[in-house]
């Protein structure tokens, strides 16, 4: 049974995503021009759309022949949050948004600085003043390269103005 | 030719220029070889950084990061058999059973040798026939470019993806999102929702910094606890005579190395596989045997890898389509300093590929100075944490993305690409196909029109004129065989026939 390929938890969902999203690409691309010419603005949008509903057809095709992967335990939207989303993934991807929203308020040097922060304190979880030291060697080397070599202009907080 | 000369030198002479090469390539090993670094996240990070700089420095540190990244892999692959990069996967296979019987300084500084000789090899190739293919590629037609487009999205997507359906879904997507903005031609909205932002486009650059940044950081989370291994590093300049007896070997693999680069959409991980399964068949009598730690399949790999850089330059800039992704993400650098590649970039700013040329160059002599020394202290970072590096590389890829425009918004699209990319990832897709899609895209929407246009709107003509010409049958020709060999029809006849001759065998 080994050579039949193993489905990972929530590839048929995601497999069926794409199969919707492609299915809804399809019929914006028709709503741009419709069929109203072969040169019109819609044609080549249509055509990749299209592409993209056949191949994610077969893709769910194949990842439902796929066999369910036994000896796991647990429903599998259970697995899903512990092998594909795992809670660090999700706290990751969240600290992220956070940072992302936090720069145009705080700009780059603080937000950035406080990000890597607890990027390290969450996952390297050793000692804070460590944490802290190397957040500070970091955000030093970066300002240093881009905003003195590469001369990019960092952006810059509204609510720190002038600051940073 | 005096004048190619001159262009030639320029990155030589100028102690800036040089500088820039030597730090790109310096970089170039470290990013290749640190696992979860990869050349094509160095090179979308770096090319919003280096927008607002002249066109040669941008493409010194380019090439300097381009041709080290290639060879770092296989450093971390001999050491760690971790490959650094995909085009390092067979350099694991042979350098890390030789790491582990003692000998990783040889098998580095053979590596090191063969890279560099295979990098001139691609370099001549590139000097000798990109002129040769830009004046024949002024006879190609709309149709022409938009078969070759569909090849190099194809053939990316077949050969390094889990599945040919996975690969085609992944360059339609990637068409797709090129798309995204208004119609040039006809200043229609397309996928734009009544949405001033949209209309815009989406800047491929977030895509490109999200798919190969944010994306890659999010899977490495699930490596983070990964021990490190040490290994003993001594002698590291390779034996005369081992170079000596490698060497017809090294020259077949550039060979191939560059042909693989020069197709589009094919680059060094391919041309890597190739080249060692090549080493496997012609070697009669290997002293070890492959698998063990075989110098032959250590140096036909490497010498290929690095002769695919000089190839895939080749069809970027005399056709403007990129041989792999970091290509593809260099003619978006290009793009952003206002030059269009393709068949007329030689023609009107020669100096220009002449100067990629001599950096590219200049780029593999420093490869050969800093390949050979400074391991002791290599050991050492590329130990570094993956917990260390996952946030920076997530701070790397905002600051790059904000960088390009000053927009805000655009780093909302990264790390949305960041996360379809890591779902994509984890579920057997590529990301490479998607980019290649985003630049090919609007050049294949274009040419398809020109052609449609040039048929008179006519389904008939338009198939008629794609068998026509030679030039134009020959690429349809590849285009359908590519096709077909991907699809059950084929697999059931070579199953067929498989079986028949087994039978007849048996008789």
């Amino acid at each position: 049974m080994s050579a039949k390929p193993v489905r990972h938890p929530g590839e048929l969902v995601f497999a069926l995503v794409l199969v919707v999203f492609s299915v809804a690409a399809l019929w914006q691309a028709y709503e741009i021009s419709g069929f109203s010419g072969l040169t019109s603005a819609g044609v080549f949008p249509m055509l990749a759309a299209g592409t993209m509903v056949l191949a994610a057809l077969c893709i769910l095709v194949r990842t439902a022949a796929k066999a369910r992967p036994d000896g796991a335990s647990g429903p599998e939207s259970l697995r899903f949050f512990r092998e594909v989303l795992a809670p660090l993934h999700l706290t990751v991807i969240g600290l992220i948004l956070l940072y992302l929203l936090a720069i145009p308020w705080l700009g780059f040097t603080v937000s950035s600085g406080l990000f890597l922060f607890a990027c390290f304190a969450l996952l390297w979880r050793r000692n804070l003043l460590v944490s802290l030291l190397l957040t500070a060697v970091s955000l030093g080397a970066i300002y240093v390269i881009f905003r003195v070599v590469f001369q990019v202009v960092l952006p810059q907080g509204t609510l720190l103005r002038g600051l940073f | 030719m005096a004048e190619a000369l001159s262009y030639l030198t320029i990155a030589w002479l100028d102690p800036w220029l040089l500088f820039l090469t030597a730090a790109g390539t310096f970089a170039g090993i470290y990013v290749g070889a640190i696992p979860g670094l990869s050349v094509t996240m160095a090179t979308s990070i770096l090319i919003s950084f280096t927008f607002k700089w002249e066109v040669n420095d941008a493409l010194a540190l380019i090439a300097g990061i381009f041709v080290g990244g290639v060879y770092g892999g296989a450093r971390t692959a001999i050491l760690l058999n971790i490959p650094g990069a995909p085009s390092a996967i067979a350099t694991a296979i042979e350098g890390y059973p030789m790491a582990k019987r003692g000998e990783a300084g040889e098998a580095i500084g053979l590596t090191t040798v063969m890279s560099v000789f295979g990098g001139f090899v691609g370099i001549v190739a590139l000097a000798l026939f990109a002129p040769l293919i830009s004046s024949f590629a002024l006879m190609f037609q709309s149709r022409d470019y938009l078969l070759l487009g569909l090849i190099g999205i194809l053939l990316v997507g077949t050969l390094s993806g889990e599945s040919f359906a996975k690969g085609v879904f992944a360059g339609a997507l990637g068409v797709l999102i090129g798309m995204i903005g208004l119609d040039p031609m006809t200043a229609e909205g397309r996928f734009t929702f009544g949405s001033i932002t949209l209309m815009g486009g989406i800047p491929y650059v977030a895509a490109m910094i999200g798919f190969f940044g944010v994306a890659e950081a999010l899977v490495q989370l699930h490596n983070l606890h990964l021990p490190a291994i040490k290994q003993k590093v001594d002698r590291i300049i390779p034996h005369i005579s081992d170079v000596k007896r490698y060497f017809a070997l090294a020259m077949r693999a550039s060979g191939i190395g560059t042909i693989i680069g020069a197709l589009p959409g094919t680059g060094g991980d391919i041309a890597a596989l190739l080249a060692y399964d090549h080493a496997k068949r012609s070697t009669r009598k290997p002293e070890v045997p492959f698998g063990e730690g075989c110098k032959e399949g250590l140096v036909a790999p490497e010498a290929a890898n690095n002769a695919a850089v000089g190839g895939a330059f080749i069809p970027m800039l005399t056709l403007g389509i990129p041989g792999d992704a970091v290509t593809a993400v260099i003619i978006g650098a290009l793009f952003i300093h206002g030059l269009k590649p393709g068949p007329l970039l030689l023609t009107d700013t020669p100096h220009l590929f002449w100067f990629t040329v001599g950096s590219l160059t200049l780029a593999n002599v420093f490869l050969l100075v800093f390949g050979l020394t400074g391991i002791k202290v290599f050991t050492k970072i590329v130990e570094c944490p993956k917990a260390i590096l996952i946030p920076l590389i997530i701070v790397l890829s905002a600051v790059g993305t904000y960088a390009i425009q000053n927009d805000p918004a655009h780093i909302y699209w990264m790390l949305l690409f960041g996360v379809i990319g890591y779902f994509m990832k984890t579920y057997g897709f590529q990301v490479g196909p998607v980019i290649l899609g985003v630049i090919l895209g609007p050049m294949m929407d274009e040419n398809y029109r020109r052609a449609m246009i040039g048929a008179r709107h006519d389904v008939g003509t338009f198939l008629w004129e794609m068998v026509a010409n030679p030039i134009t049958l020959f690429l349809t020709i590849a285009f359908l065989a590519m096709l077909a060999s991907q699809t059950p029809l084929w697999q059931r006849l070579r199953a067929s026939l498989r079986k028949h001759r087994g039978e007849r065998e048996r008789e």
